[in-house]
């Protein structure tokens, strides 16, 4: 079971019915206190009382000092949490939040094309409304299934021209392959959406025009195949600790059981909480954060060694 | 008192003893689970199944995982993940030959319990399983339990057992430890019972 270090009790103040299958629900201090500051893409671990935890992009106003906004889709096949928010949580009840990271932060390019499936309007929502308060060239796409799966309509309709939303139901699937190649030179892409919709993006990185950068939040880990896992060593050079990794664990299960004090929250490779900084050795990177292959990032919940020692700086 | 044979007593004569059940207690035995007792299940983190043999041979085994673990589909179906065990499989080689469970379900803190009797089957359906992961790791089998009888037990027995009062978990240091125990039943040590100890805290920090 999880434990709640690090984490901010909050209490649940609304819970707004977005769609038939989101809800949104606003978070505050029990005290009314101003909360961590953020900026567009970023996200939060969120524990239930149940000690189910996920990670959420805010999608609220990162202006807005003393509130979060998050959305959960209500999830045919939930493992537990989007069944129980959508079920059982209630307005006034606590919920435990780490402080917000960001992993998918808005680059300070001129020109930004923003990309939303579905539920994956979250974060792209805030980035539409940082954007609409500089003098960037952007326009935010949106594409949903039914014209009811639209979230935040008055919000984003309230964002101008520069948003379009694309009802698949209606239009078509959405022309990715038209989009990107209209693109004009130096523009940032940053993508939100489901596994089907970032697999397709990442498909046609390739036709990017020059310049061209596209950024994308997954919520499923990149489906890879890796080598099959072997035992090798942790040095944890801080703490001065060998720690044995065995084939049959992750070296974070590994870490945290030698007790070297490592947080986890997706222990999946997607949410970066259990970062750490290898000092030597070959990582063998599995999450799906990692962009460069020689990065020294490493995230054990998924990742190994390719050499037989790691030393961290742990 | 030296144990000795007890006279065995027909229903009769325990009706003689007890008298007959309030009709009120039996109207609130309900076939489904209606929106409080879901609301129940979501908080629930432990279970005890009940199954027998085909000869009536019984066994009662401990459950226990995130709240709401015992999952409901609908008012009328239950799953509730295996998760790696003894591998005894006694619980799944008694539904598999008889096709009954009862469920015994406890929320941390709260006195009364709720009872859910029913069919019930095993299955390795992959999307399910999927379904059911937690911390990563997908279970292979689940129960799936179609309720037949569902109501709440009074809180009494919890109570006069004081099992959520924190001053009685004193209580557990009296005991003999699991190690002790086990090292005991093979004519092992003490020591070596307290090795068994070491290794099994060591274990149960990986519970999934």
């Amino acid at each position: 079971m999880r434990n709640r270090a690090g984490m901010m009790p909050l209490i649940v103040q609304e819970i707004v019915q977005e769609t038939p299958t989101i809800v949104s629900l606003i978070l505050v201090d029990p005290e009314g206190r101003r909360l961590p500051a953020w900026d567009p893409g970023a996200h939060v671990d969120l524990q239930l009382i149940t000690r189910h935890e996920r990670q959420y992009s805010l999608c609220g106003d990162p202006a807005d000092e003393f509130s979060y906004r998050i959305a959960v889709l209500r999830e045919e096949h939930s493992r537990g949490a989007s069944h129980y928010i959508h079920r059982f949580l209630k307005v006034g009840r606590e919920v435990f939040v780490r402080p917000p990271r960001n992993l998918f932060p808005l680059s300070d390019a001129k020109r930004h094309l923003l990309l939303a499936a579905g539920i994956g309007i979250t974060p792209i929502l805030s980035m539409a409304r940082r954007l609409a308060t500089t003098d960037a060239d952007w326009r935010l796409v949106y594409t949903v299934r039914n014209r009811s799966d639209i979230a935040f309509a008055d919000e984003l309709a309230a964002l101008g021209d520069q948003v379009q939303v694309h009802v698949s139901a209606e239009a078509g699937r959405l022309d990715l392959a038209g989009l990107l190649a209209g693109l004009a030179p130096g523009t940032d892409v940053s993508a939100c959406g489901p596994m089907g919709f970032t697999d397709a993006l990442a498909a046609r990185v390739e036709t990017l025009p020059a310049d061209c950068r596209l950024h994308m939040e997954r919520f499923q880990p990149k489906p890879r195949a890796f080598a099959p896992n072997t035992d090798f060593t942790v040095l944890c050079a801080r703490s001065d600790r060998t720690v044995d990794v065995s084939a049959r664990q992750t070296m974070l299960q590994a870490l945290q059981s030698a007790r070297v004090g490592i947080p986890g929250s997706c222990l999946r490779g997607t949410c970066g909480s259990c970062a750490v900084q290898v000092l030597d050795g070959v990582p063998e990177h599995r999450d799906s954060l990692t962009v460069d292959d020689a990065s020294r990032i490493m995230y054990p919940c998924v990742s190994r060694s390719s050499s037989p020692t790691l030393v961290i700086d742990a | 008192m030296a144990s000795k044979q007890f006279a065995a007593i027909d229903l009769q004569a325990i009706r003689r003893s007890l008298g007959e059940p309030d009709p009120a207690a039996k109207a609130k035995i309900m076939d489904e689970l209606d929106d409080n007792c879901l609301a129940f299940l979501a908080h629930s983190s432990f279970c005890t199944i009940a199954t027998a043999d085909t000869d009536g041979n019984c066994d009662s085994s401990p459950r226990g995982d995130y709240p709401g673990f015992v999952r409901a589909l609908d008012s009328r179906t239950l799953v509730i993940p295996e998760r790696m065990g003894n591998k005894l499989a006694d619980s799944l080689q008694n539904i598999v030959e008889s096709g009954h469970v009862g469920l015994l379900c406890f929320v941390p803190g709260m006195s009364e319990t709720l009872r859910i009797n029913g069919t019930a089957t095993v299955t390795d359906d992959v999307e399910l399983m999927a379904m059911l992961e937690q911390d990563h790791v997908t279970p292979d089998l689940a129960i799936v339990v179609h309720t037949e009888e569902v109501y709440l037990h009074c809180g009494r027995a919890l109570l006069r057992g004081g099992l959520w009062d924190a001053e009685m978990q004193e209580l557990a240091a009296e005991v003999p430890s699991a190690g002790r125990i086990w090292a005991s039943m093979s004519g092992l040590s003490t020591e070596v019972g307290d090795a068994i100890d070491e290794a099994v805290a060591e274990g149960n920090r990986t519970l999934y």
